[in-house]
């Protein structure tokens, strides 16, 4: 065997150093190839669900059961646009869900309100080390002591912390968080891997989070004009529900004849005439984009202009009164021949009133209150079978467009004096 | 210059304390601990500049250093030669480090207070793994064993 060269010790050590290195790297890409596999699943599950609470679920577990991730929470961004909420969590008790963080609040806060991803891979000594510094600003005045900030979601005794923000575009949705109470728990493969997956799970999340909005915007719609519903769903500075003042024209109608009918027909009857009337009457508020505050019985609140302002309020209001008093004679024609003396009665009034959210806590009304509604109701009371009767202000608005009698001072309910009023005779054909 | 192996990685998370020793143009040594040696490049790190003190002064005056950082997975530790390049004050070097500081500073009431003035960029000029100090451990965390 021959002697080994001199300068063969450091070559065979360089040989065996790169070996181990190229092990390593083996190792490393046989981790990625199988965790970026198993990601693509996690992405067809996630993708496969519009339920927001799944999606979040089906995350978190993923992560869990792929990554090794034990211990994960998603927060997501609310309307204020300043602070992330906890929406589900793994690994925690209790669950923290429901638990705010503002921007710039602690790990998680500062990467909400930077938009950036943050690895820390010793919590305890850095805010060990912080303290100290503290106490000695303490020590020498610079700062007064207290003040530390509330306790933030997550581990207590957390000391690997992976945070990356959720974001569609260049919108934040919300965090995803991934904690150890060991230090140096995480790597830069970790981010790339937790990026992969954030990635999707914000698309997710945005997708299922807008479907919910669509799907609550159809649901208001059921209760609340369309244009209410979509300015509620949107809300931000012009929501609706928030106390603001505005000119509208108000219009009541209720059914004369409707109590006696209802004293003495079955009540199976009686709803059954309602169903049709408030059917046809629905037909023509939305055709006109009225907005319905409330229907009693027999008795309707319409007001225009608000929340979505009109040119022509007073113009809408008078058609839309016009059509609903042929559409009612079509339907008495029908009731009567069932026995049934029943005629509609209309009052319109316009003037400025306060509306806005009115209720208590689980129970909310968009009402309006005002000189104006009150109008608006004694009129359709003093109404005959029939009648539409106009205030002076809607009377004037109107006057090119519609034919109207004078009926003279009326003296109403909570009216110190005699209020004009016109009967609206018909519309005038068009020129 | 000189190149960072993969591993030193782990030693610049901010684990365990790190130390630098630093000159004053008259020749006077300072040594202190610090919280973190971030790592830049394979070529460079960063040392944060939040408050005025010793280290920051001396390498303006003499750009010459030497950090000694430890690997909390396997308490290996390097010596590293470095050369004061420059001072960032955006970017994202600037960035990383700052909202770590921030995130922190927040836990402790003193955001706004404890600010990142600079993050200092160093050359690393050479490379030296201390052999015959790694000790054996039993419960050294690997990333991957998460319990």
């Amino acid at each position: 065997m021959a002697a080994e060269r001199p300068d063969a010790q450091p070559l065979r050590e360089q040989l065996v150093q790169n070996q181990k290195t190229i092990d390593r790297l083996n190792r490393d890409l046989a981790r990625v190839s199988n965790e970026v596999r198993i990601i693509q699943q996690i992405s067809n599950e996630i993708t496969s669900t519009l339920d927001l609470d799944e999606v979040l679920r089906i995350v978190l577990r993923a992560m869990e059961r792929v990554l090794g991730f034990k211990h994960s929470m998603i927060l997501l961004t609310d309307l204020t646009a300043d602070r992330v909420r906890v929406a589900a969590s793994l690994g925690y008790e209790p669950s923290g869900v429901g638990a705010e963080v503002a921007f710039g609040e602690g790990v998680i806060g500062v990467v909400a309100g930077r938009r950036k991803l943050m690895r820390v891979a010793h919590v305890g000594a850095s805010v060990a080390y912080f303290r100290t510094v503290r106490a000695r600003l303490e020590a020498a005045g610079q700062v007064t002591p207290g003040g530390e900030v509330p306790v933030l979601p997550g581990l207590p005794e957390a000391q690997s912390q992976l945070a990356l923000p959720l974001l569609v575009k260049d919108r934040l949705v919300g965090v995803l968080v991934v904690e150890s109470p060991k230090p140096n728990a995480f790597d830069e493969l970790d981010e790339v891997l937790l990026g992969i997956v954030g990635n999707q799970a914000a698309t997710a999340i945005d997708n299922a989070r807008t479907y919910q909005m669509v799907e609550s915007l159809s649901r208001l719609k059921r209760f609340f004009s369309p244009q209410l519903a979509e300015a509620i769903v949107k809300g931000g500075a012009d929501d609706p529900l928030k106390t603001h003042r505005r000119e509208v024209t108000v219009v009541f109608l209720d059914l004369r004849g409707f109590t006696a009918f209802a004293e003495t027909a079955d009540p199976e009857e009686v709803m059954g005439v309602l169903r049709e009337y408030h059917a046809e009457m629905g037909k023509l508020i939305l055709a006109h984009e009225g907005t319905l505050e409330r229907f009693t019985g027999d008795g309707m609140m319409i007001f225009f202009n608000d929340p979505v302002p009109l040119d022509d309020p007073a113009e809408r209001a008078v058609r839309m009164a016009v059509a609903m008093r042929d559409q009612v004679a079509a339907l008495t024609g029908r009731w009567r021949k069932r026995g049934y003396d029943l005629g509609l009665g209309v009052g319109i009034a316009q003037g400025y009133a306060t509306i806005g959210a009115i209720g208590f806590e689980g129970r909310w009304d968009y009402g309006a209150i005002g000189n104006v509604t009150n109008l608006a109701a004694r009129l359709c009371g003093e109404a005959r079978p029939g009648q539409i009767l106009l205030s002076a202000r809607v009377a004037s608005e109107v006057e090119d467009l519609v034919e109207t009698q004078e009926v003279g001072a009326l003296t109403l309910k909570g009216f110190a004096r005699p209020v004009q009023a016109f009967d609206l005779l018909q519309l005038k054909p068009r020129a | 210059m000189a190149t960072l192996p993969e591993e030193i990685k782990a030693a610049m998370q901010g684990v365990i304390p790190s130390h630098v020793v630093t000159c004053a143009a008259d020749g006077t040594p300072n040594a202190t601990a610090i919280s973190q040696v971030y790592y830049v490049d394979p070529e460079h790190v960063a040392l944060s500049h939040q408050f005025f003190n010793k280290t920051v002064r001396n390498v303006r005056e003499n750009p010459r250093a030497l950090l000694w950082v430890i690997s909390p997975l396997t308490l290996d530790s390097w010596d590293l030669e470095v050369e004061f390049d420059h001072a960032e004050t955006s970017g994202p070097v600037f960035e990383a480090m700052d909202m770590q500081i921030e995130a922190i500073a927040s836990i402790v009431g003193l955001k706004g207070i404890f600010k990142l003035k600079s993050a200092d960029i160093y050359r690393v000029a050479s490379v030296t793994r201390n052999v015959g100090e790694r000790i054996p451990l039993s419960d050294i965390v690997e990333p991957r064993e998460r319990a």
